[in-house]
């Protein structure tokens, strides 16, 4: 076997080892969110009830609830489960305060986020729901000329985490901040029975 | 026969050692943070996309990992700096001057955390500033003293810190959408002062 051999035939087997090494990247890549010991969903179920907004205690050095939270906004939290049905996301928001929503999957990914500014008449109403969930209140609803009034949203996922957010200016403010997220209610929509 | 068994036993390595040297390599990337969307401005780092259903796998992967939640888009962007604007990455034992002014915003509030983004104890019980409460100047900038020490005005203490971060978090901003042609001039700048 000359020289030049011997190089290629070393040089295939380091290809190769750089091959697996990239497949088991790749993999370990995806499959690493599912691979966590707890979601963020899981993390959050010890300190909130199932479909209620639950107001998070103020991040404080050695006990936050989660890494790169902001001290100075209050946070409320509503964990949902469609399978129990939709679920209504409504209340009233104080003019020009901010107030700003975001809607996520277990892992705590956003699907959908909005501001205060996004409120009709003072007031935010989100009505969240599966696909089939969705598909069976807009055939209920075909005959009606009336546009719904609530923002529809379909959630990619069974269930899924609602965070409401709302600044304390001032340190002193955040009594405040927290009334305007418990103006906020999350519940499961009782659909009529047929 | 002795030489289809080296054979295997050659291809088991190969095996193994990609198996490890993929690991390796996944724990490194994860652990170093950022990703692929990037968009910087000076010293400062923000992932517009991180807030939207179109983030990348690399990112899901280090947010799973390190439990962040980050900001919706629509509800705005976080801007996180590990050094000053020279470049060098920041030291607790130096002074620092945040100034300038921020990008618009309805609000802003800054936050000193620790580079795994949590909360540094210190006896003025003060881990930030907010827009509403920060002393500005005459034409609407501010400075920000980021020191161990007591400064006058607006003082962010450092702590005990052995190392530490700052994030400007713009909430309800257009920034978002134009991030991508981010000017570093219209960020604060970070310019490190006396050293210990």
């Amino acid at each position: 076997m000359s020289r030049l051999d011997r190089f290629f035939a070393v040089l295939l087997w380091v290809l190769g080892v750089l091959f697996v090494a990239g497949i088991v990247h790749v993999v370990a890549i995806f499959a690493l969110p599912d691979l966590e010991p707890k979601d963020a969903f899981g993390r959050l179920s010890a300190l909130a009830q199932p479909a209620r907004l639950t107001v998070l205690p103020p991040p404080r050095p050695g006990a936050e609830v989660m890494p790169f939270a902001d001290p100075a906004v209050a946070q409320g939290v509503c964990l949902f489960d469609l399978s129990q049905g939709a679920v209504r996301l409504q209340g009233k928001v104080e003019r020009d305060r901010l107030l700003t929503l975001s809607f996520r999957t277990p892992a705590g990914e956003v699907f959908y986020s909005m501001t205060d500014r996004a409120a009709q008449h003072g007031r935010i109403d989100v009505l969240l729901l599966s696909p089939a969930q969705l598909e069976a209140l807009e055939t209920e609803a075909d005959d009606e000329d009336e546009p719904p009034q609530e923002l529809r949203l379909v959630a990619p996922s069974r269930r899924g985490i609602i965070f409401v957010t709302s600044l304390a200016a001032l340190p002193s403010e955040r009594p405040e901040a927290e009334e305007r997220i418990k103006a906020i209610s999350c519940d499961v929509e009782q659909t009529p029975q047929e | 026969m002795r030489s289809v068994l080296a054979l295997l036993v050659k291809f088991f390595f190969v095996g193994v050692l990609g198996v490890v040297l993929g690991l390796v390599v996944t724990f490194l990337t994860i652990e170093q943070g950022g990703g692929f969307n990037a968009v910087a401005a000076g010293p400062w780092l923000a992932f517009p996309r991180n807030g939207t259903a179109n983030i990348d796998p690399y990112a899901r992967a280090m947010l799973a990992h390190s439990g962040e939640l980050p900001m919706g888009a629509s509800e705005g962007l976080a801007f996180v700096a590990r050094g000053d604007s020279a470049g060098d990455a920041f030291d607790p034992d130096c002074d620092y001057k945040l100034t300038g002014a921020a990008p618009p915003a309805r609000y802003w509030t800054l936050t000193l955390l620790s580079p795994s983004g949590f909360l540094i104890a210190n006896k003025s019980l003060r881990h930030g500033f907010t827009s509403s409460e920060i002393l500005r100047a005459a034409d609407g900038g501010f400075t920000v003293a980021i020191s161990r020490e007591a400064r006058p005005g607006n003082w962010l203490p450092i702590g005990d810190a052995r190392k530490f971060i700052l994030v400007l978090r713009l909430y309800d901003t257009e920034v978002s959408a134009v991030a991508v042609a981010l000017d570093e001039s219209k960020l604060p700048k970070l310019i490190r002062g006396a050293c210990q």
